[in-house]
């Protein structure tokens, strides 16, 4: 049968990537994924003072970069602690933590829905719509990082988190601020995304309720569905998480069977063509991100659709945006559990600490972010970053096809498989960096 | 009487070695769409837009305004086969005006360092001037930070839509904007006046300019003016200011102050060391119960 390979530019992925696919016989039988430019911030931190970090690594990515903060300041507190030094974080700091951790990845689920999934899906299917989906994402996430910013200064590109807790101290009124814009994007997600309530939307446990969701979610499930594609994008059904938080604990889970996971065995390996590093464990590939939380968490609807359609795109679009329900309920408890004369930061000013390795991992909005930093007379000697699209976008392994590879394979034409690779949110510069 | 039809000023967004930071950031601004609606945004890196890269990397894309976000480098970073740094001369020939969005564009920021032989901003690197800084100076502006606040991009936007002329310092710099210290408006500031410092992090009370690293007294930039996401700054966070806005960004050690005989080595802007020496030994020599004291207590 006829090979044909055609090269297509991807833009609008927090930079660009670059697919070439191999057609045979219709249908894709092999993609190479090549992401563009290596900017190289592992090495620029060399060399830099350890705390540095914290404000250079958010830079890796402008739409993810409180993540990188987080794993950043993760990092240093288990060196200190590797090194001797008792450090105990206050229930408050670690709460403030959390809640702007959830809302940028509110911020970020909700930018994927409305400036990526849904306008591609309606160019894909020949869709005129009259909508400005655009400034859908831009109202949510607007108002989400504000949240956020009461408590880092700003978004992007805070350094509040810094080791034994956060720099700020609020007071009520701030919580009450904070709860306010909550309230404001809860009542965004019942009234424009789901079209019910946020505790009816939770309680929803089987895909034969889901027919109940309306609104723009419920409208691009009936899209999905009613084109005949909602199992297709399957991959090989084997999911990681190594960050602990609110949406799971970590694990792996292989189709459904969970079990426990141990960063040593994570191994990054160069690749041929691109200068994105792909990852494996115990050499085998798995994704990461919002579906393996959900899998790994085995969170009922999650788990009820995966039984119907597996790891395919309709679980996995579900998958992102029932992470801002869960999300927008999560940080709303958490703000009125935050006690405000509890201390911020417990790290003493005198306390010095020069020479350590430590490791820090976040869930970030596209899964499970590791940072590890060595320490030498106070200065990185060696800093790692491994980013989830590492996981879920490489090419692959020798032994087996990239996971978003596979996803894409069997697809019958570009616009099918590009529709089925933005299903895993692509971030050029974090895969790149 | 000729009807003259003013067409909208074409915007086009385009992208060096960057993280999308200042892309996101102005995407934060509440007005977002009713200022771009003064334009025709014929490519934005992440706004639906009338051009794709491939067609911007054939060079025939109308453009009357140029946004750059990114560091600069002459060679090795391709769009679709095509140089980046010629897709810039191209299209800032056609520009009526460039702006450098952030740091990176501007003075060549973070990833300067990876390669910074290489790597510089459009027109400056560092402070220096660029070779292209004579053939496209008359129409650049400057907008550094890191990243760059989505209030300073709209106002030139606007500015520039209205047919006004936009007040320029040496390095392009609005002066509306960067006219300001960050210090300027900081709620910290009466510590500043009586030398008090933080005596840690997580607090109300004290100034990050004496042990922290705070730069706000010397960094140009209106973010304590101008607040971020309409809301707070760093420094009322209680995180020092790193000058993202300054040419020589990012230092190293950006939480510890650097010091000379127990005085910061770097003044406030434009401040004569005998002229800050004189006030430190006047304000403290008086000990002000008030300054040593928690701002407020919940359990009293």
């Amino acid at each position: 049968m006829k090979k044909i390979q055609i090269k297509e530019l991807i833009e609008k992925i927090e930079g660009e990537a670059e697919l070439d696919f191999t057609f045979r016989g219709g249908v894709i039988e092999d993609v190479r994924i090549n992401f563009g430019f290596y900017r190289g911030i592992e090495e620029i931190l060399q060399g830099k003072d350890a705390w540095d970090a914290l404000v250079i690594t958010p830079r890796v990515c402008g739409i993810c970069n409180h993540a990188h903060l987080i794993a950043a300041v993760r990092a240093i507190e288990d060196g200190y602690r590797s090194a001797g030094i008792t450090l105990t974080l206050s229930p408050k700091a670690q709460k403030l933590r959390e809640f702007t951790l959830a809302c940028e990845l509110i911020q970020n689920h909700i930018k994927w829905l409305y400036m990526t999934i849904i306008p591609q899906l309606e160019a894909y299917l020949k869709i005129e719509s009259e909508q400005n989906h655009a400034m859908k994402a831009t109202y949510l996430s607007s108002t989400i990082t504000r949240a956020l910013a009461i408590f880092s200064g700003q978004w992007p590109h805070s350094s509040y988190a810094v080791p034994g807790g956060v720099t700020c101290d609020p007071t009520h009124l701030d919580l009450m601020q904070a709860e306010a814009l909550i309230d404001e994007s809860i009542r965004f997600f019942e009234q424009v995304v789901t079209g019910m309530s946020l505790e009816a939307y939770l309680s929803l446990t089987s895909v034969s309720q889901l027919h109940r969701v309306e609104a723009d979610l419920g409208r691009l499930m009936h899209l999905i569905g009613s084109h005949g594609m909602a199992a297709s994008g399957q991959s090989y059904d084997r999911f990681i998480v190594f960050g602990e938080s609110m949406l799971s604990s970590s694990g792996k889970s292989i189709a459904t069977a969970v079990s426990k996971v141990d960063p040593r065995y994570v191994e990054e390996s160069v690749q041929e063509g691109t200068v994105a590093k792909a990852v494996s464990y115990k050499k085998r590939l798995y994704e990461t991100g919002p579906l393996a939380r959900g899998m790994v968490a085995k969170r009922p609807i999650i788990k009820s659709l995966h039984k119907r359609y597996k790891d395919a795109m309709l679980t996995r679009i579900f998958a992102r945006v029932n992470e801002v329900g869960l999300l927008l309920a999560q940080s709303k408890r958490l703000l009125g559990e935050i006690v405000v004369d509890e201390p911020s930061c417990t790290l003493d000013m005198e306390t010095r600490c020069v020479d350590f390795e430590g490791y820090g991992v976040v869930e970030a909005a596209r899964g499970s972010l590791i940072h590890r930093t060595k320490v030498s007379e106070g200065l990185i000697k060696r800093y790692e970053i491994i980013t989830p699209t590492q996981w879920n976008l490489s090419h692959g392994t020798e032994e087996e096809d990239g996971i978003a590879v596979h996803a894409m394979v069997g697809a019958k034409s570009i616009q099918e498989a590009t529709f089925i690779f933005r299903t895993f949110d692509v971030c050029s510069v974090c895969t790149a960096q | 009487m000729d009807q003259v039809q003013h067409s909208k000023p074409k915007l086009l967004w385009l992208q060096s070695i960057t993280c999308n930071g200042n892309t996101h950031s102005f995407l934060n601004h509440p007005d977002l769409f009713s200022i771009l609606s003064h334009f025709e945004v014929v490519h934005h890196p992440v706004l639906e837009s009338d051009y794709t890269i491939a067609d911007l990397t054939a060079l025939k894309v109308p453009c009357d305004i140029l946004i750059l976000e990114g560091s600069f480098v002459e060679k090795g970073l391709t769009k679709n086969g095509v140089e980046v740094s010629q897709m810039i001369a191209h299209y800032g020939n056609e520009a009526a005006h460039i702006i450098t969005a952030g740091t990176c564009a501007t003075f060549g920021g973070i990833f300067k360092q990876k390669d910074p032989k290489h790597i510089s901003g459009f027109c400056f690197d560092h402070e220096q001037q660029t070779k292209r800084y004579e053939q496209f100076a008359s129409k650049l502006i400057s907008l550094p930070g890191c990243p760059i606040h989505p209030r300073w991009l709209s106002y030139v936007l606007m500015m520039l839509s209205r047919g006004h002329d936009i007040a320029l310092d040496t390095l392009h710099r609005p002066v509306e904007l960067y006219g300001y210290t960050v210090h300027t408006g900081c709620t910290r500031n009466e510590y500043f006046e009586w030398k008090i410092d933080t005596k840690g992090y997580g607090l109300k009370e004290g100034c990050l300019f004496y042990e922290q690293g705070c730069q706000g007294p010397y960094t140009r930039g209106s973010c304590n003016k101008i607040l971020w996401n309409d809301t707070s700054s760093k420094t009322r966070v209680g995180t020092p200011c790193f000058g993202c806005t300054e040419p020589y960004y990012p230092k190293n050690r950006l939480f510890v102050t650097r010091t000379n005989m127990g005085i910061p080595a770097t003044m406030p802007l434009g401040v004569p060391r005998r002229a800050y020496l004189t006030l430190t030994g006047v304000v403290k020599s008086f000990k002000i119960k008030r300054f040593s004291q928690r701002l407020l207590e919940y359990d009293q």
